[in-house]
This record gives C-alpha cells, sequence and structure tokens, in this order.
C-alpha cells in the first residue's frame, strides 16, 4: 500500500529539529521577543511541581469543540512558523514541501478527531469511502473544523481524470500575507495542502496535494488546492461502481 | 475465557497488545477438530500444530485461574491468528463503510472482531464466545482513548503507545464489557 516505514514525512521534520547548534532560537540575540534561558528554566520547574494536573486522557474531548482561536493569534503564530521554516530551506520547493509536512501532522489529528466527534456516540460508526464523499467531506467539514466555514469550490479537471481542485476564495491563513515578486510562485497554502492530504491518506485515498495561487480581480488571495490522486485509488473506484 | 486486542498501526506494526482474562462464564464453543486430533503430538513443533488444529482441551486451568500454554493459548498462535484476520479485514473495509466490523473471521474456538478507525488504523479482538454490543462498547472505548493519544504531538500513528495510563484505562473498559 502506500504507507512506507517508516513515513518518509516524518523523517523530514525530525532531521531538521535535531541540528540544534545554529539553529536553537534562545541563541539569536535579536529575538527581544523571547524570554531568557533562565526564566524558561523557571518556568520548566513549575511545570514539574504542580505534577498533579490532569493528563490527557482525563480531558473530555468535546471540551472545545465549538471554541474558536483569535484570528490575530493565529496569523501570528503562522507567520512564525513561515518565518521558522524559510530559514532551514533551500528554495520555494523545499519551503513549500515542509509547510506540507507541518500540515500532515494536523490533519492527521483533525481527521481522527473529527470523526470522534461526529461519530463517537453513534451506534454504527460509519466513515468514508467512496471518492465523491470523502471530496466533499473535505470541502466541507474539514474545512468547517479548521477554518470555520466551507471552501468556496470542488472541482474536477476536465483534462486529467485523476486531478480534483477545492478552492478557496479568500484562505484564512493567507490573509496577512503578501508573497514577495521573487517568490511569485510560493503559495502558504501548501500548509492547508499538506492538511488535505493528510485526510485522504488516513481514509486510503493517497494522494499528492499542492496549492497554487489562482488570483483573479475579484479575490486577490484566490488559492487552489490541487489534489492528483493515485492510480491505485481511480481503479478501486471504478471496481466499487 | 480470554480475550485478545492488538492495536495496528496503517501499515500493520502492533502498537499496543492485551490479554484480558474476563470472568463472565460464557458457553464454550467446542471443536469438532479437537476430538479428531491424532496423537502425534510428539514432535518439535506439537504445541504449535495442537494450538492450530484447535484442540483446546490441551488447555490447563490452574486453580488461581491463570492459563498454562499449550493449545489454543500460544503467544504466537493468537498472534498468527489476529494477523491472518487482517486479509479479511482489508478486504471488508473496501467494501463496507462501517468501522465496527463484528465476528469478522473465525478460526478454531477464535472469533476475530475488528475497529477500523478513519486513519486506518485497526484495533483487532480476538475473542471466543458471542458479545456484539460489549465488544462494540469497548472499541468505541478504546476508541476514546486512541483519539486522546493520536492528539498527543509526540505520537505518530507509527510509534508504539506506551502510557499507563492508557494501559490502565483499557484494562477497565476490559473489564467492564467483555
Amino acid at each position: 500500500m502506500a504507507y512506507t516505514q517508516p513515513h518518509p514525512r516524518l523523517s523530514v521534520v525530525s532531521t531538521s529539529s535535531q541540528s540544534s547548534d545554529h539553529l536553537s532560537p534562545t541563541n539569536s540575540s535579536t529575538r527581544f521577543s523571547l524570554p531568557s534561558a533562565q526564566s524558561l528554566h523557571a518556568a520548566a520547574a513549575s511545570i514539574k511541581a504542580g505534577s498533579n494536573r490532569p493528563n490527557i486522557y482525563d480531558r473530555p474531548l468535546n471540551k472545545s469543540r465549538g471554541a474558536e482561536v483569535s484570528g490575530s493569534a493565529f496569523a501570528f503564530l503562522f507567520s512564525e512558523i513561515v518565518q521558522y521554516t524559510q530559514k532551514r530551506v533551500s528554495g520555494i520547493n523545499d519551503l513549500e514541501r515542509q509547510l506540507n509536512t507541518l500540515g500532515y501532522r494536523i490533519g492527521t489529528r483533525v481527521l481522527e478527531l473529527m470523526f470522534w466527534r461526529t461519530e463517537g456516540s453513534s451506534k454504527a460508526p460509519k466513515r468514508e469511502i467512496r471518492l465523491l464523499s470523502v471530496l466533499t467531506l473535505v470541502h466541507t467539514q474539514v474545512w468547517k473544523a479548521v477554518f470555520g466555514k466551507a471552501a468556496d469550490g470542488l472541482e474536477r479537471s476536465v483534462e486529467n481524470p485523476d486531478e480534483y481542485m477545492i478552492i478557496d476564495n479568500d484562505p484564512p491563513i493567507e490573509r496577512h500575507i503578501s508573497v514577495p515578486k521573487d517568490f511569485s510562485s510560493l503559495s502558504c497554502s501548501s500548509f492547508t495542502a499538506g492538511i488535505v492530504e493528510a485526510v485522504l491518506d488516513g481514509l486510503s485515498f493517497p494522494a499528492r496535494v499542492t496549492a497554487h495561487n489562482t488570483a483573479n480581480p475579484q479575490f486577490p488571495n484566490r488559492t487552489t488546492i490541487l489534489i492528483k490522486l493515485e492510480k491505485s485509488v481511480l481503479e478501486r473506484e471504478e471496481l466499487l461502481k | 475465557m480470554s480475550h485478545h486486542l492488538f492495536l495496528l498501526s496503517p501499515s500493520d506494526t502492533p502498537l499496543y497488545s492485551l490479554t484480558h482474562q474476563s470472568s463472565k462464564p460464557v458457553a464454550t464453543i467446542t471443536s469438532p477438530l479437537a476430538s479428531n486430533l491424532p496423537t502425534w503430538s510428539t514432535s518439535a513443533f506439537a504445541g504449535t500444530l495442537t494450538a492450530l488444529s484447535g484442540a483446546s482441551s490441551t488447555t490447563q486451568h490452574t486453580s488461581g485461574g491463570a492459563v498454562k500454554v499449550g493449545g489454543g493459548q500460544d503467544r504466537h498462535v493468537i498472534q498468527m491468528i489476529a494477523n491472518a484476520s487482517l486479509d479479511v479485514i482489508e478486504d471488508e473495509m473496501r467494501k463496507q463503510n462501517l468501522m465496527y466490523f463484528k465476528s469478522i473471521d473465525k478460526f478454531n474456538e477464535w472469533t476475530v472482531s475488528a475497529f477500523v478507525t478513519p486513519s486506518n488504523m485497526k484495533f483487532v479482538l480476538l475473542h471466543e464466545g458471542k458479545n456484539d454490543d460489549g465488544i462494540r462498547l469497548f472499541f468505541m472505548e478504546v476508541w476514546e482513548l486512541y483519539v486522546k493519544t493520536a492528539m498527543n504531538p509526540f505520537q505518530t500513528a507509527h510509534t508504539a503507545v506506551r502510557s499507563s495510563v492508557f494501559d490502565t484505562r483499557v484494562r477497565n473498559s476490559a473489564r467492564k464489557y467483555l
């Protein structure tokens, strides 16, 4: 199947985080906003002292169901993610791949949690096994879970039957990003593409997912998430018909 | 009566396993093969052969309720049965959009029930009696625990679950439903 062991995506993040000498943020003195090493240690100590805090198995999964994250807090975090990633890559392709990898880690969790919240109390929990329902699930439910609104379009490529496109006219993660001219092909929605790829992978619809800017005068941030499905998926769909 | 639970990653690596001795009495199903077993069980592979042919009669229960190895209770035989059932599970999960596949496979005295999560984790349970609803409720609790585990940033779909809290919780559910 499409799963190799160890997963090639997982190795990307872990290798980059292991080389620590010049990468550690605490070493750069230009970052005024970072707490000093000393205060970090103090914080770690206070966490250890309060070790009777509830563990992850005591927390209800539905508590944060309708909770929303502040848009500015997220924009700030995502801006840091992009900056952090950009320092560690050698080109646009590499940067997009790294963002994709980070998104993938989120996608696997979004998928499992989203399904648990809808099916967790059902007597006969259901998965999705057909391509079209999976794509609409990504287009509406995943988008709602992650961005709080459904995506704006779901299209099938005319020339390639294995390509599908999810279109977002104004992706929230790009609202505060303006890409420099010499980076023109970069789309920070690669992060979203990673989420989509993880969801499809998890439901055993392996695909290569990429993000592209398809701006038009009305929507300057319009982004297309291109899904290129693996051959095995289409063959299986034929059999299920 | 014992139960064996395996959590398998999407690439079929076992991440967690549990053997549970149930105290609830259930009528045992006798395997017809067991009585017809020839007496050549003296070879080096006697244990495995006996187990595979379903001679559950060789299992000896001690007074404490613990089970001695032998018969259908051999660890490696259990693992083999669980692994063998994966073929059937993968066939069915392509065709049906269910998560809980009850009594999907049978091997001698063992019945195999499975639960497939959306992200393709497989929970495989070997059991002897029929207990569809209890097993469903058990699987739902294990799923909830697994989702909580998966939310941990240090956990990936391919790392073994070593948390002792997870273990305790699963054991509690097993005691409750199996």
